[in-house]
């Protein structure tokens, strides 16, 4: 390290010092419950895996996960390939539209998709009156409706990481494939798509650890019927007072987090993500 | 998760004490109307009288919240907003003081509205609420008839939050009033099970109002004060007294409150009748004072649980059966409803 590294390095101390006091500590303290509450011991642990509630609640949550990234990433991945290929102007207006959704708020959102999707919403109405269906179709109160709001929650991340990747793929490898006689499925297969593998790691790790977490989007668009992870814990914490419960889950929620991260980490595509822009 | 962190600040920080003045009473409800109608009913009488503002705080007194105040010693509210369930589970737990009953007079409020740990403000009812445009020429009078999907086609609204809720399944399969209690959870999952399809479920006051205007339902299990707030808007939207589920709203004073036993003389104060026909008047929340009765009209009593014609069919909630029961009971509650 040469000093002006280490001075450079001395300037995170302040912030590091602050999440670890006001963050890190506390959080610790309330994890630390699961272990003491009500008794001391791994009894919680236990429970979680002998619960078969949790376990359906940890597979629900797991599959919308899933299903939500899947989604988000191929969505996004179209949006953001286009927005590469796009003339400047026209392209500043479709990153405003892509950003306008990242300043209203998630209750906002939540609420609108149900005005949407509802029996007498927008979109029913309109199935029903063009004739194209005879019944409204269930869009909302249940997995698909839960599906939308979250996708549609994560897509201007995955848009945004996904851009800031492909756009700084050159050009001209693209140009020598051409030339070279690759035809243009191939062009993206062969050499789209793997260059684009750093962004898409970073993306899809965003994405499952971000769902994993979901809360407003599932409890409003799920009613009850669609049972998550962190809304459990928030009925655990805030109305059955079953706190060793709710912190023995949250505890596992970040390990399983943690271990994702450090999973990721090892796989080339993520380092190169991470190391970007290093040319 | 922001929960989580919420409540590790307040463990790791431990102000002196709170900042509510010993001249004000700091009062949590669950926002909403209740702000400006507890401050007309109760806050206004009570500074008239003592001289003391009453602050109301909207934030929403759930056990969680009062349970990680008290465990961080950083107690914000004098008198809270809750359930009378929640009064016993919050005493059990060590969370709240027990009313002061050489300050606050017992005699005020009807018979069993009056606890150790908490003292009945407001009475109301879980409602079958329907949608009269949608029903046809028969009106929906019992929960026999939330069950029947030929005479009465379409969508349901249930709340996700366990009281109320199966007593009126076990009510609809024949459970006799006087023999609701221990519930049967089986038989009420059983006779719930069919109708699940048809049924979305509320978790807000607002939420059940939102899901009768905007047509998503024919009929529902709400809040008479809601029903009462949808009938107001129009008149379409009303709701049968017949087997309603009559509960009670209760002050409890958490561990450690600013304010001291100066809470006592608010609580006592918002026993009083006049306060208590003003919130019926804003909000359709019962006065727990019988004295009451006698200052309605004949208009407020139609939205009065317990008034004597509504309140004959009506099924007391037993606080102590939720006390005991009530985690288990919701957590499998909402595993039922969400497979």
């Amino acid at each position: 390290m040469t000093s002006f590294q280490r001075w450079a390095f001395c300037l995170t101390v302040p912030a590091a010092l602050l999440t670890l006091c006001l963050y890190v500590l506390p959080i610790l303290q309330v994890l630390a419950l699961s272990f003491t509450e009500p008794t001391f011991g791994l009894g919680n642990y236990v429970a979680l895996f002998q619960n078969a509630a949790i376990g359906r609640v940890v597979r629900t949550t797991v599959f919308v996960s899933a299903v939500t990234t899947v989604l988000t990433i191929v969505m996004s991945y179209a949006v953001a390939f286009a927005l590469v290929h796009m003339p400047p102007a026209t392209r500043r207006v479709a990153l405003f539209m892509v950003m306008v959704p990242f300043w209203i708020s998630v209750l906002v959102r939540a609420f609108a998709w149900i005005t949407i999707l509802r029996r007498n919403g927008v979109l029913n109405s309109a199935l029903v009156g063009s004739g194209a269906v005879s019944q409204p179709l269930e869009l909302v109160y249940n997995q698909f409706g839960v599906v939308v709001g979250m996708v549609h929650y994560m897509m201007p991340f995955a848009i945004m990481l996904l851009y800031a990747n492909l756009s700084e793929i050159d050009l001209r490898i693209i140009q020598a494939a051409r030339s070279l006689g690759a035809r243009p499925v191939t062009i993206f297969f062969r050499v789209w798509l793997p260059l684009s593998m750093p962004g898409l790691a970073i993306a899809g790790l965003f994405i499952v650890i971000f769902s994993l977490g979901f809360l407003v989007t599932p409890a409003i668009l799920g009613a009850g019927r669609v049972l998550m992870v962190a809304e459990y814990i928030s009925v655990q914490i805030s109305s059955t007072l079953r706190w060793g419960v709710a912190t023995a889950l949250s505890t596992m929620l970040l390990l399983v987090v943690g271990i994702l991260i450090a999973l990721a980490m090892r796989s080339p595509a993520l380092r190169a993500a991470f190391e970007g822009g290093r040319k | 998760m922001t929960a989580m962190a919420g409540l590790g600040i307040a463990v790791a920080f431990k102000p002196g004490p709170a900042s509510a003045e010993a001249s004000e009473i700091v009062v949590c409800n669950w926002g909403g109307a209740a702000l400006e109608a507890f401050q007309k009913a109760y806050g206004e009488p009570f500074k008239a009288k003592s001289g003391m503002e009453v602050v109301i705080d909207g934030a929403g007194p759930a056990t969680g919240a009062i349970r990680a105040m008290v465990d961080s010693k950083n107690v914000t509210w004098d008198a809270t907003d809750g359930g009378m369930v929640d009064a016993v589970v919050l005493g059990k737990g060590g969370f709240v003081e027990p009313i002061d009953y050489s300050i606050v007079d017992k005699s005020l409020v009807g018979e069993g509205l009056a606890a150790e740990f908490g003292i009945c403000n407001y009475t109301y009812s879980n409602v079958l609420a329907y949608d009269a445009k949608k029903v046809g020429a028969t009106a929906p009078s019992s929960w026999n008839d939330f069950f029947d999907l030929e005479k009465f086609p379409g969508k349901r609204t249930m709340c996700k939050w366990i009281q109320g809720q199966l007593e009126a399944v076990l009510l609809a399969d024949g459970v006799k009033p006087e023999e609701m209690y221990p519930l049967d959870v089986d038989r009420a999952f059983k006779k719930l099970e069919p109708l699940l399809p048809q049924l979305i479920f509320w978790e807000s006051g607002a939420q059940s109002q939102q899901l009768f205007r905007d047509g998503e339902v024919v009929m529902g299990n709400i809040w008479h004060t809601r029903a009462n707030l949808l009938r107001k808007e129009n008149p379409d939207y009303t709701w049968t007294w017949n087997q309603n589920l009559m509960f009670a709203s209760a002050w409890s004073v958490p561990k450690g409150n600013p304010a001291g036993k100066k809470v006592f003389d608010f609580i006592n104060s918002s026993l009083d009748p006049e306060s208590q026909v003003t919130l019926l008047r804003l909000m359709g929340n019962g006065p727990s004072n019988p004295k009451a009765l006698a200052l309605m009209t004949d208009e407020d009593k139609a939205v009065y649980s317990l008034a004597p014609e509504n309140a004959k069919t009506g099924l007391p909630i037993s606080a102590q059966y939720y006390a005991d029961n009530e985690a288990e009971l919701q957590n499998k509650f909402l595993d039922f409803i969400s497979r």
